[in-house]
């Protein structure tokens, strides 16, 4: 094996270590939703949801598409092939995470507002998230130079970020000026520090997991480039 | 700037003197909106939803399938003659070929929507005439938008694989945001609100038409060099 | 207080299924090269 694949693999045992260790920290904090974290009154056990449902969204949001967007745009400027790798993992990843979050996010409607899908403002952008990420991958998929697929991501991947926001404020624009309101923000001051502290542990777990399977990701690309390279020779 | 205006003035004209000779484009585009726009009208009930209630909705879903429809079409003619490379090889600035295109499939679809706004308003027997100002302000500005990142990925998908799904796929989620502003400044137009009344939504449209043009005018190069 | 905690032990399985179903599926695309 040449010294190349040796890093490839390591890459994807380092990425199979941490992916492990996400996972079981996510079944933690399932366990310790279900036995240990008191139930909330008013919405009744399936409130608990929120522990996974938030984490999900969060790390979709806030880390996840992110990073694929400043890759892309770092590439734009550095013209590194191991940033678009990176964008094209964390790409993969976070549209894992927004199918968490869309599918949990019904669940938990159902019982508490009655009705599986209510437009809510954050499941609505998670959705359009999801599309674009769809996207993203179609039209990687789609096209077969890999310089050229690293320039159009990462094109498509700066005007998603910039997106964002917009969908953001017009569909709170088109929910009208009293949105729905959510019965417990994570920011919210006033939650009780032991379903404080499972949700901390939650957003803590899906963040080594996705670390872990973006490392993952990654590796497994890295092998594949590699192999590729070495049959053109 | 006024070289570059002037430039991508020239660009867009050729496109479009090129466009008029064969009309196959505009004809379609048309065709569709008003194909949509008779469907519409048989898939709803008019005992049960006013028409005035609709209209906005129909509309502007009408004129965002005819926009795309419209842009499909995008570099599809340079593509085909392998006219692109000889674009690019000119001394032209990137920024001139984008603005260029920009403004020829703006005109285009600002071509289609002419026709369709009159079949509208003869199909649902609108009075809109109060609201005609404004309504046309706002399918200026929503427009401009839908083309401003509709230009450039269609810049981008002309050579993949099923350009003309993948157009659709990528650039309905940028449309959402010109979409919602359009209809929710229509809304009151229809109902003949005064246009001081939905000047926000209107700047707004204008805000989204500045950001996203400017960061097509940055990112083009980068999608059509090597 | 509401009996839903079907809804409850739902979303966990849903969620631990498409977390693990895809790196499942990431190991069988390291495991095929």
């Amino acid at each position: 094996m040449t010294a190349a694949a040796s890093d490839a693999r390591s890459v994807i045992v380092r990425g199979i270590v941490l992916t492990t260790l996400g996972l079981l920290g996510v079944a933690a904090v399932m366990v310790l939703a279900l036995w240990f974290t008191p139930v909330e009154a008013t919405q009744g056990p399936a409130q608990k949801i929120f522990y996974v449902h938030v984490p999900a969204a969060f790390t979709a949001l806030w880390m996840a598409v992110p990073a694929t967007a400043f890759a892309g745009l770092l590439y734009l400027w550095l013209h590194d092939p191991r940033l678009d790798r990176f964008a094209a993992a964390s790409a993969e990843v976070s549209l894992v995470f927004c199918l968490v979050v869309l599918v949990t996010g019904p669940i938990w409607a159902r019982p508490i507002w009655g009705a599986w899908w209510t437009w809510d403002g954050r499941l609505t952008l998670t959705l359009f998230l999801f599309f674009l990420l769809l996207g993203y991958q179609t039209m990687r998929a789609a096209i077969r130079d890999p310089v050229e697929r690293a320039r159009f991501s990462a094109v498509l991947g700066a005007m998603g970020l910039v997106l964002v926001p917009f969908i953001h404020l017009s569909v709170y624009l088109w929910r009208g000026l009293h949105p729905k309101p959510i019965v417990l923000k994570p920011s919210d001051p006033s939650l009780p520090p032991e379903m404080l502290h499972t949700l901390l542990y939650g957003i803590g777990a899906a963040v080594i997991l996705y670390v872990g399977l973006v490392t993952l990701a990654y590796g497994i690309q890295l092998a594949q480039d590699l192999r590729e390279a070495a049959d053109a020779r | 700037m006024g070289n570059l205006l002037r430039l991508a003035v020239v660009l867009a004209g050729k496109d479009l003197r090129l466009e008029l000779r064969t009309r196959t484009s505009i004809v379609s585009a048309a065709v569709f909106a008003a194909l949509v726009l008779i469907v519409f009208n048989f898939a709803r009930d008019p005992t049960a939803v006013a028409t005035i209630d609709l209209a906005p909705s129909v509309l502007w879903v009408t004129i965002a399938f005819a926009s795309v429809l419209a842009m499909n079409r995008g570099f599809l003619v340079e593509r085909e003659n392998a006219a692109f490379d000889g674009l690019l090889l000119a001394p032209v600035p990137r920024e001139a070929l984008y603005l260029g295109k920009f403004l020829a499939n703006f005109a285009f679809v600002v071509l289609v929507e002419a026709i369709a706004l009159p079949l509208f308003v003869l199909f649902f027997n609108l009075d809109i005439a109060h609201a005609l100002g404004g309504l046309v302000l706002t399918m200026l500005l929503a427009t401009m938008g839908f083309v401003a990142v509709g230009t450039i990925f269609s810049a981008m998908v002309v050579k993949t694989r099923f350009a003309e799904l993948m157009l659709p796929v990528l650039l309905l989620p940028f449309m959402v945001p010109p979409l919602i502003l359009a209809v929710k400044t229509s809304v009151p137009l229809f109902s003949g609100r005064p246009l001081s009344e939905v000047v926000d939504g209107l700047r707004f449209l204008a805000i989204y038409d500045i950001v996203f043009i400017t960061l097509a005018l940055l990112l083009f190069p980068a999608v059509v060099d090597e | 207080m509401p009996d839903n905690s079907g809804f409850l032990y739902a979303a966990y399985v849903v969620a631990g299924v498409i977390y693990l179903g895809y790196t499942i599926s990431l190991l069988l695309r390291a495991r095929r090269r």
